[in-house]
This record gives C-alpha cells, structure tokens and sequence, in this order.
C-alpha cells in the first residue's frame, strides 16, 4: 500500500501533466500552475525537516566533541543570525531592501561564494597540467581544441599572432569562434539529442511504474 | 627533473596562477579586444530600440559569479540608459535579489534618470516556471510590489507595460541553467519573447545550439563578453580591466598543458626504451 | 459661345477643383490608411487574446514613403463591441509595426470589432475599414505542437514494444559501460581500505530527470555498501532530495538484509547554497578521506572544485551527469564518467531488471531513427532537395 498510493499518483500526474502540455486551454493553464503551487508549498515543510536534520548532526557533534567541533558553533551562528535579522527586518521594514540583512549579505556572503568560484580557476590549471594528457588520437583532438580555444579566448591571442603574422590580425578569435560555432554546436547537439532520448524512456518508466526504487522501500 | 615535473606538487600551480592574477592586475595591462558577432548582436539589437522602449534585465547569479556577471550588467544597463529606454530589473535566484538592486541603482544614478519613470527593480518571486509563464500574462500578478515594497501600480513606467508584449528584450545574465532551462522554454517558447543572454565562461560553450537556431538573440561570453561589450559603448570598465589576468592566465594553463604533455612523453618514451633494453 | 463654356467647361472646372482638393488632401490632408486590416482569434493560446493585422498605409515612412507626401508616424488601435461604434483607443503603436495582439480584459468578453487608425506627423488621422466581430476563445489542442506529438508517441510506442518483449523474456545486450563496472570495485576498495564513501547527488531537485537517475543508482551502491559494511555518507543540497534519499538508503539496506547497519546521520542536508555546499563537501573529504566517491545526477561549475579536491585526497571517482558543459571537467578529474545519457541507462545496467533493459534497447531504436532523419536530411540538403529541413522547421 506504501508503493502502490505513490505509483498511482505518479502515474495520473505524468499522464495529466503530458497531456496538459498539448492543452492550451485556460483550464489546462490554471491546472499546471496549481500543480507548480503545490510544489512550491511541499518545499518548505521539506526545508524543516532539512535544518532538523543539520541542528541534530551539528548538535550531536558539539556535545560528543567530536573532530573540529568548532566549526559547528559557526554553523549556528550562521543559521541564527541570518534568520533573526531577515526575520526582524522583514517585520520592521518594506521588503529586504537595504539594512544589516543587505549588509551581511554583501559584506560576508558575497566574498565567501566569489572566493569559493574563484578556486575554479586555480583547480582547472591543476587539472589541465595534471591530466590533460594526448594519449590518444581523440585526446590530442580535444587538447589541440582546446589550446587553440584559450589562445583565442583572451585578448593577448590576438596580439601575440599580430607579431607573428601580418595577415588576419584576428586569427585566434576567429579560430576560437569557428571551434564554438561549429565542432562544438555540433557535439553539444549529439549530447543533447541523446541526453532528451534518455530522458523522455526514464521518465515513461517513471509513469509505467517500472522504474520505481526512488520510492524506497517498503511494501 | 622531469619525474619532478611529473609529480609537481599542485600548490605550485596555485601560487603562479595566483601570480599570474595578481601582477598584471597591478600592473594594470590593457590589450586590444576583438568583438564576437554574438556579442556585437546584442549591441545592435539594444541600438536599434527607440527612446521609451523597455528592456528587461534578469539578474539570475549569486555573489559566486559575481566578478564576470556585474561587469556584463553595468555595461549593458549604461547602454539602456544612455539610448533612454526603459529597464525592467528581476531575478530568478534568491540571492540575485540584493546583488540585481544595487546594481541597477548605482548604474541608474550615473544617468538622470528615475526611479519608477526610467527603471523598475522587481527583486525575486519563488517558483521559475510560474513567475515567467504569469509573467506573459500579466506582470503585475507575480510582482504586485517591487523589491523596496512599493506596489508596481504607483510606478508610472509600469502604466503601460504588462506583459511580454511590451518588452522589447530581455536580457538574461546568468550562472546556472536559467537561459536554455526557464527563459527559453517558457519565455521565447511560450511569447516569443526576444532573449539574449550574458553568461559565465564555464557554461557558455552549452549555449551555442540556441544561439544558431535563433533562439537568442546574442551571447556575451564570461567575463570576456563584458569587456567586449564595453568596448562597443565606449566606455572600458572592470570587464576590459579584467582582461589582462584572463590574459596571462590563460597563456600560463597554456604552458602548463604543454610542459605536462612534454614531461609524460618524455617519461613514456624513457619507459618504453628502458623496456627494450 | 457661353453655351459651349458651360457644356465643356463646367465639367473641366470641376474636374479641376476635385483634382486640386484631392491633392491638398493627399498633400496636407489625412494620410492613406492602413490595408488588409484583419482581427483573428490568437491560437493555440488560453483564450485571452485577438490578434489585429494589417498592411501599413501606403504613406508610411517605414514604407519609404512611396510619394514622399507623407510620413505616417504610427498606428492607433481602436476597438468596439458594436459595429457602429463608439470605437475606443485601445494602444498607439509606432508606424512600420502591422501587428497587435489584443490582450485587455478578454476574460468573458463579448465579440469585438476593430479599427486601425494611421497618424502622421501633422497628427492627422485616417481610419481603415471595420473588421470582426471576433472573440477570443481557447483551444483543446495545440495545433503548433501536433508533430511534437506524433514524435513522442511514435518514440513511446517503440519503447512499449521493446518492454513488452523484454517482458516476455527476450534477452536484450547491453554495451560494457566502464563506470558502472568501476562500482563495484569502488566499493571493494573503500571496505579494504575501512574508510567510507561518498556520494553526491549534486544540485539537481527532485523534479530533475537527472537527480532521479542518481537515486537509482544510489539505491544500487547502498545495497553494496549494506553488504560489505562500507559506511556511506550523502550529504544533500536540496531538503526534499535529502528526504527521498533516506528513504531509498533505509530500503536499500532492508534489501540486503541489514536494516541495523543504516544510520539517518549519513544521510544529511548541508545547504542549498551552490558554494557553500561545495565547501562543506570538500571540508568532509579533506577531514574523512573517503576511499571513494560518486558525482551523480546535475551540477554545475561547482564540479571541479569537487572533483580536484577528491582526486587530491586519493579518491576512486566516479562521474555521472546530463550536464554538458561540466562534463570536461569531470572526464579531466575523475577515473570515469558516466557521459549523458549512459546516466539514465545505469539504474538498466546495475539492476539488469529485464523491463528496465528493455526501455534501454527502445532508445537505441530511437537514436537510429534520430540519425536516419539527420543522415537523409543532410544528403538532400547538399542535393538541394529542401523538404526535410523545411519539414523539420515546420514542426519546430
């Protein structure tokens, strides 16, 4: 009975919402948007059962002292401050605009996500220098793509050619653009293409109830 | 030596690119920019709109991709602002919300313009795919108020303007999935809408089949597309500033790629020699 | 003599002045108006608009102006629910445009009637001819979406046939996928090596075809990790991912006969924000050194961020994801990557359900057809033969 209730349910839904799709009616219209309502409303109580989950995992490791506990006292203060003042302010004032809550927001957060992006650059040398290897023919391909997409990609491509060569002064951005517009597209749509094939068979065994272990158990 | 480059030790990757970012940002280079016809299409598309004529810009990134997204939106806002046509600001992400409203409001005092006469900051209204569908009916039923908590109705550019149909582009900067997951199936799909699309440099390479199907109209690529764009209005900022340590860093993971390459060969070709004897 | 002037003249003065006030008319006076002005139901929308078209007025300066007289500036749009009017201004729109799409106060409106009035420079006006009545309704299908539909049902009636004799005990061979093959060892490792493993469904909801993909395969590695006592750890990005995933691990375990060994701790929410639950995975690697890890389901730039720091701690990895433009950096980081669509065929390959395997060989069939169109548009295209590019655009 567990299984069976969803499986139904998801079985009408999948159904309803395909057909919806070819349904430009008002009714059809007003359907879909109840049903992205519902989704919107299930998060929140989700989102509870989340933070329960995190206040317990951070509280257990606190009182058991566990390994660089510390660093749980920070997730409270982060999850309590953030909350209070949004919270306050959203009482006390229109809207979010402006405030400590702004301040925060730009003066801690802003900082600490641009910083963790800007690892990327740091980790795709690591990775380039440590794995970017022309093993095979196909390898070679894609590093000689690639070489030539980062020399056309930054200015200085196009200015270290200009010493080269005289003719086509923009050599390396075009190159770089004829790489995007055309081996590139193309293999993007091939994945694209299977990606779509793959998805339309996983979700009709989501709705034919054959694919079914994201329900988990029971009977 | 060369098994000492073979297993060299990340951190001395880190420290040149680190290096590699900071010299030439102190040394403030300049180089010449070349301009991507995908680019130069959005110059042309936001060129050719009359005074009065409303862009909406959609701010979809976080504080993370900050530092190629801002540049892209300050260049393009200076252009809406100085051609007087009217922008509409809003996000899809959360923490769009804030970055999107201090944004637009230090552009807009650079220009004479005011609030609710010449821009219109929305903020953020959970739920993608309903914001933008309800939005192609009527704009004002999923931002009754604006991001300050003022009810759009009291914003006199807003009179005029209720759905897609009264908006001439919308252009989408984004860091996620927002341009081929949200605005072009609902908004382009659905209205017709007009949409191009600033995006960062990890993903814009997976943006190119929408670009030649028509889909958008222009694609301004990372932090290169802002400093391309700001060439086009003639007026350099942190993008063009920002092309000498993209520069430099992108000739370093060049020779980085190249010396990791001469070292496995060297070493396999040791390898296979010392095989043979 | 005066007859004759009368007989002649009259009828030439007449011509004449008729000649003269026409011309001041068309020189000063009203512009010609807009032609071939219709008002038609939108379609395929929700019933809540009208579409007026028309030609502009032959004295449009977007029409360069044909004599140069003229210069229409724009249009008005005038609409009525009588023929006779009273007609009201509905929107001024710039001149060059010839269309509008009449979407105010539809909702149980009465039938229409329209008028497009051009207006030059001088504020002068001429109105075109009234059209309608028209009425805005909905429609029960989408005539724009009828050769979507015929795609998909003909692509789902093959993947029926294939289940269905999958069904009847057909065989279906499946191609070696090295990332799954890989799982197994992945996990023998871990247990060898008493450190636990990880697994990441990455940022993708519920709703995402590829978080679900990564379930299916998480519920397949928990039955492993149940069995050989390996500790499994899945910090969650999304609060209803993570809800779903407790439930798929606590079955998992059930199934292999070892409810006890589950624990609720391993299963946790970190933070539905991209960076910082980047940091907080990389902060676990660094401090718990899992022997392996799986990148399953949708990411984004956040990736390699993941995977460098996972190769530095001497990780076994493996990759799976829909998202294009990060799997670079994943097949540059990672021992193997499940690439696109192998990822909806790993629940198929690791289950080796026979229902599941026969969906799989459906998509084959699929693909071929998916090529066979690719293939004979492109031989037609290059002979100049247009149909099959131009049906294609017809259906899009």
């Amino acid at each position: 009975m567990r299984r069976q209730v969803p499986l139904v349910l998801c079985f009408l839904f999948g159904i309803t919402m395909t057909i919806q799709y070819y349904v430009p009616s008002r009714f059809s219209e007003d359907l879909k948007s109840e049903v992205l309502n519902w989704g919107l409303i299930i998060g929140p109580f989700a989102l509870v059962l989340a933070i329960a989950t995190l206040v317990r995992l951070h509280y257990t490791r606190i009182q058991r002292r566990s390994e660089n506990w510390p660093y749980s006292i920070v997730v409270f203060v982060g999850l309590i401050v953030m909350a209070v003042v949004g919270t306050v302010q959203g009482f006390t004032s229109q809207g979010i605009s402006g405030g400590p809550f702004e301040w925060i927001f730009n003066n801690i957060q802003v900082p600490m996500d641009a910083t963790m992006f800007a690892l990327l650059a740091f980790f795709i040398a690591s990775a380039a220098y440590r794995a970017f290897r022309a093993r095979t023919l196909e390898a070679t391909l894609l590093l000689v793509a690639a070489l030539l997409v980062m020399f056309g990609n930054a200015p200085i491509g196009d200015l270290i050619w200009q010493k080269i060569s005289p003719v086509r002064p923009n050599l390396p951005s075009e190159v770089r653009q004829w790489i995007l517009d055309n081996p590139n597209l193309s293999s993007r749509r091939a994945i694209i293409m299977g990606i779509s094939l793959g998805a339309i068979s996983q979700s009709l065994r989501i709705i034919l109830g054959i694919e079914r272990s994201y329900l988990g158990g029971g009977e | 030596m060369i098994e000492k480059l073979m297993s060299l030790d990340r951190r001395y990757v880190f420290a040149l690119v680190g290096l590699a970012v900071i010299i030439p940002t102190l040394l403030m280079i300049r180089f010449p920019i070349y301009v991507s016809q995908p680019t130069q299409n959005i110059y042309d598309f936001i060129e050719g709109l009359s005074e009065g004529e409303v862009v909406m810009i959609a701010f979809d990134y976080g504080p993370s991709s900050l530092a190629e997204l801002n540049p892209m939106a300050i260049a393009v806002l200076r252009h809406c602002f100085r051609k007087r046509l009217r922008v509409i600001g809003m996000t899809l992400w959360p923490v769009g919300a804030t970055l999107g409203d201090t944004l637009m409001r230090e552009v807009a005092h650079e220009f004479d313009t005011t609030e609710g006469e010449d821009y219109v900051y929305l903020g953020y209204r959970p739920g993608v795919t309903n914001v933008l569908l309800q939005m192609g009916e009527d704009i004002s039923a999923v931002f009754a108020e604006d991001y300050s908590g003022t009810p759009i109705s009291e914003h006199p550019m807003m009179a005029d303007v209720k759905n897609y149909n009264d908006i001439a582009l919308v252009v989408d900067l984004a860091a996620g999935a927002s341009v081929e997951g949200a605005w072009i199936p609902y908004t382009y799909t659905g209205y017709k809408q007009k949409i191009a699309a600033g995006v960062t440099g990890v993903i814009v390479s997976q943006l190119y089949p929408y670009l030649q199907t028509g889909q958008l109209v222009g694609l301004m690529p990372g932090l290169l597309g802002a400093a391309e764009y700001e060439k086009l209005i003639e007026q350099p900022g942190k993008g063009t500033a920002g092309m000498s340590a993209q520069s430099i860093v992108h000739l370093l993971v060049i020779v980085l790629v190249i010396v990791g390459n001469v070292a496995y060969f060297t070493t396999r070709r040791r390898e296979q020699n010392a095989e043979v004897y | 003599m005066i007859q004759r002037f009368r007989d002649v003249g009259l009828p030439i003065g007449l011509a004449l002045c008729w000649i003269i006030l026409f011309s001041a008319s068309t020189a000063w006076g009203q512009p010609a108006p807009p032609t071939h002005v219709e008002a038609v139901d939108t379609p395929n929308d929700t019933g809540n608009s009208i579409t007026v078209r028309w030609q502009i007025s032959p004295d449009d300066k977007a029409g360069a102006g044909v004599d140069g007289k003229m210069n229409v500036v724009g249009y008005h749009i005038l609409r009525s629910d009588d023929p006779a009017g009273p007609f009201q201004l509905l929107q001024e729109v710039a001149g060059g445009i010839t269309e509008f799409r009449d979407d105010d106060g539809m909702a149980g409106s009465p039938a229409y009637y329209y008028r497009v009035r051009a207006v030059d420079g001088a504020g002068e006006t001429a109105d075109s001819e009234t059209v309608g009545p028209v009425k805005a309704t909905s429609e029960w299908f989408h005539t724009g979406k009828v050769y979507i539909l015929i795609a998909v049902l003909l692509y789902s009636a093959i993947l029926v046939y294939c289940i269905y004799h999958a069904r009847r005990g057909r065989e279906f061979f499946v191609r070696r996928i090295a990332g799954l093959e890989a799982v197994d060892e992945a996990i023998g490792r871990a247990t060898e090596m008493g450190r636990p493993i990880l697994y990441t469904l990455g940022l993708g909801g519920i709703s995402n075809i590829a978080t679900i993909a990564s379930l299916n395969i998480l519920g397949e590695v928990a039955k492993r990790t149940a069995e050989y006592e390996t500790p499994l750890r899945v910090p969650c990005y999304d609060p209803i991912v993570m809800n779903v995933v407790r439930e798929v691990v606590r079955s998992s375990y059930s199934d292999a006969g070892r409810p006890d060994a589950y624990s609720e701790d391993n299963v946790f929410f970190i933070t539905d924000s991209q960076f910082a639950y980047a940091a907080a995975v990389d902060g676990i690697m660094i401090r718990e050194k899992p022997a392996a890890i799986f990148y399953q389901g949708h990411f984004y730039a956040e990736s390699l961020i993941l995977a460098e720091t996972g190769n530095s701690v001497g990780a076994i990895q493996i990759a799976g994801t829909d998202s294009d433009a990060q799997l670079p950096f994943f097949i540059t980081a990672c021992d193997y990557t499940l690439i696109g669509e192998e990822l909806f065929a790993a629940s198929a390959y690791l289950s080796r359900e026979p229902l599941i395997m026969g969906s799989l060989k459906g998509q084959d069939y699929g693909k071929a057809l998916v090529l066979a169109a690719l293939l004979v548009g492109t031989v037609l295209e290059i002979f100049g033969v247009h149909w099959v590019s131009t049906f294609f655009q017809a259906a899009s």
